[in-house]
């Protein structure tokens, strides 16, 4: 379970440039919870994803992870309990380095990390198995430098690599936005296959609100820095894209500005 | 001729474990670190003056090597702890061991001639006077390291390293302190950077606090040297590449003292082979003759 209570994060403090990033932000995310979370452009979606991973310290609130107070740890102990996949799909794996090296990076997330030969046999078996299962043909080349891998095949190695040893808690800040339409809709399919096979806890921001409604379990609106629309369950069944707008418009009294929801709303 | 050739050796493999130091904080953890024309000459000053006080060669190297580590691991504090530059923790450190250097000769030159080195002793168990004793001595305090330096980067702890200077959001996100990452890599490298010294002012039979000025700008030539001509696409390849760069670079400039260059002229030219090695690629450019548009190593300082 995950439980953010009061958050609040301004950038810029005391000058012209302040930011309003995150508002008093409480959110509570159930064990088996997979959040989809919708907004414009500057809402705090990613804000709040990176305020949970702990890429910079919160001026108010606490963030506790299946009881355990994180509020204060680092990004890189944080990330023992936490997978990420990122928007460029060249920030979650290292580019100069093989597929298999960065895979056994990423089972060692959490672990404690010896002097002793990263990779050996049973690694290999092992992680040609993993690759097998993304059904990308990525378990034959497990010795390709990644930087050779196309986009959509180095975010679904990313994807594995955040769920291979399973985090407590996903997050997907607009994993797929940058990729092309087909590759874009097979790793969303193995993103709702991988979430709901472990029973995962989740977040995953997107623009795409069609998206935002068909995967998921739960359905999170943000505007200005706060959460404006929290759905789930049948009233969430029952809606469609232009309820979810009328009814943010409704909440936040103004239109939705992003001209990408609008975009994947006629879409 | 002969006295010439065992001469380059040497000198290319004792330079070389420097060389590998720079590669290590340059190309893997993708760190400028300029300690290294200081901790060069502390190793050098730190082997040569408990030498020339007494003491076991062997044991004046060690002591080289943990001042080098100490070396790296300030620098490294100054840019993990406070956060300055990369560039900058580097002169900062530099500087302060230039006036530490000094310290630990006591004066501006410690010969050793005669003196007990771990040279003299290696010679000694050799049958006859041999020209190549150094050389010798030296490869074998190469082959170590590069077997040490590549079993190293394998481990899960060299991985999490090579991942820091390659993409440190995507290594912290697995979970790696990469601040000490980098604390890490630094120190080996100036560990390695002050064996070299160690190593080359027992050779040469003398330390002084200049020893080491250039020191980085030649340890790049040796790379990319190294890296031109030998190429770098493993990671075995890439470090006994450097090595081979540290051996031809010292008989580029060998050669050009043989063609009546002053020694004095050594740091232009050095500077010189780097500005050529950086600058072609842009210059292809111009010329219009770079086969595809795509980013090729682009070199951050």
């Amino acid at each position: 379970m995950l439980e953010l209570i009061d958050i609040c994060k301004v950038f810029d403090k005391n000058t012209v440039n302040e930011k309003v990033a995150l508002d008093n932000v409480s959110l509570t995310l159930n064990n088996g919870d997979f959040v989809t979370m919708v907004g414009s452009n500057g809402a705090g979606k990613s804000t709040l994803l990176n305020a949970v991973a702990g890429m910079f310290p919160l001026d108010n609130g606490s963030i506790i992870l299946n009881g355990n107070e994180i509020t204060h740890l680092s990004e890189h102990q944080r990330a023992a309990m936490i997978g990420r996949v990122f928007q460029d799909p060249l920030t979650g794996t290292a580019a100069h380095m093989t597929v298999e090296e960065n895979l056994v990076m990423a089972w060692k997330r959490g672990q404690r990390r010896r002097l002793r030969r990263a990779i050996r046999f049973q690694e290999r078996a092992f992680f040609r198995e993993q690759l097998a299962g993304l059904g990308l043909g990525l378990e034959d080349r497990l010795t390709t430098k990644v930087g050779l891998l196309s986009g959509g095949q180095r975010q679904a190695l990313t994807l594995l690599m955040a769920t291979m040893r399973r985090p407590q808690l996903l997050l997907l800040d607009e994993h797929i936005a940058s990729l092309d339409p087909r590759t874009a809709e097979i790793v969303m399919d193995l993103t709702c296959r991988i979430v709901e096979e472990q029973q995962l806890t989740a977040i995953m921001v997107t623009h795409n609100l069609e998206q935002a409604l068909s995967a998921g379990t739960r359905t999170v609106m943000m505007h200005e820095g706060r959460i404006v629309l929290d759905i789930q369950g049948l009233e969430r069944r029952r809606m469609d894209v232009l309820d979810l707008m009328s009814l943010f418009e409704k909440n936040s009294g103004t239109k939705l500005s992003s001209d990408r929801v609008l975009l994947a709303a006629k879409a | 001729m002969l006295y010439a050739l065992a001469g380059t050796l040497e000198q290319g493999l004792l330079y070389a474990l420097m060389a590998l130091g720079v590669y290590l904080t340059f190309r893997v953890l993708n760190y400028a670190d300029l300690t290294v024309d200081g901790s060069f000459t502390t190793g050098g000053a730190i082997a040569a003056s408990i030498i020339f006080a007494g003491g076991s060669p062997w044991l004046a190297t060690a002591a080289a090597v943990i001042g080098g580590l100490l070396a790296g691991l300030i620098t490294g504090l100054l840019h993990t702890a406070f956060r300055i530059t990369p560039l900058l923790s580097g002169i900062l450190t530099m500087t302060a061991l230039y006036s530490i250097n000094l310290r630990i000769l006591g004066r501006a030159n410690v010969p050793l001639l005669r003196a007990d080195t771990v040279i003299s002793r290696f010679n000694s168990w050799l049958p006859l006077d041999n020209i190549y004793g150094a050389s010798l001595l030296g490869l074998i305090i190469v082959l170590l390291a590069v077997s040490g330096l590549y079993i190293f980067l394998k481990t899960e702890i060299g991985l999490a390293l090579q991942a820091t200077g390659d993409n440190e959001q995507m290594i912290r996100a697995q979970g790696v302190n990469t601040n000490h990452m980098k604390l890490l890599g630094l120190a080996l490298s100036n560990g390695l950077v002050a064996i070299s010294g160690a190593l080359v002012a027992q050779n040469q039979q003398f330390a002084d606090a200049g020893m080491g000025i250039g020191m980085i700008v030649a340890g790049l030539a040796s790379v990319i040297i190294g890296e031109a001509l030998f190429g770098k696409r493993t990671l075995l390849q890439h470090i006994i590449a450097v090595v081979c760069g540290s051996i031809v670079y010292r008989a580029v400039l060998a050669l050009v003292l043989r063609l009546g260059l002053a020694p004095t002229d050594f740091k232009l030219l050095t500077a010189l082979i780097v500005v050529i090695a950086l600058a072609s690629p842009q210059v292809r450019t111009w010329l219009g003759l770079t086969k595809n548009s795509r980013k090729r190593g682009s070199f951050d300082a």
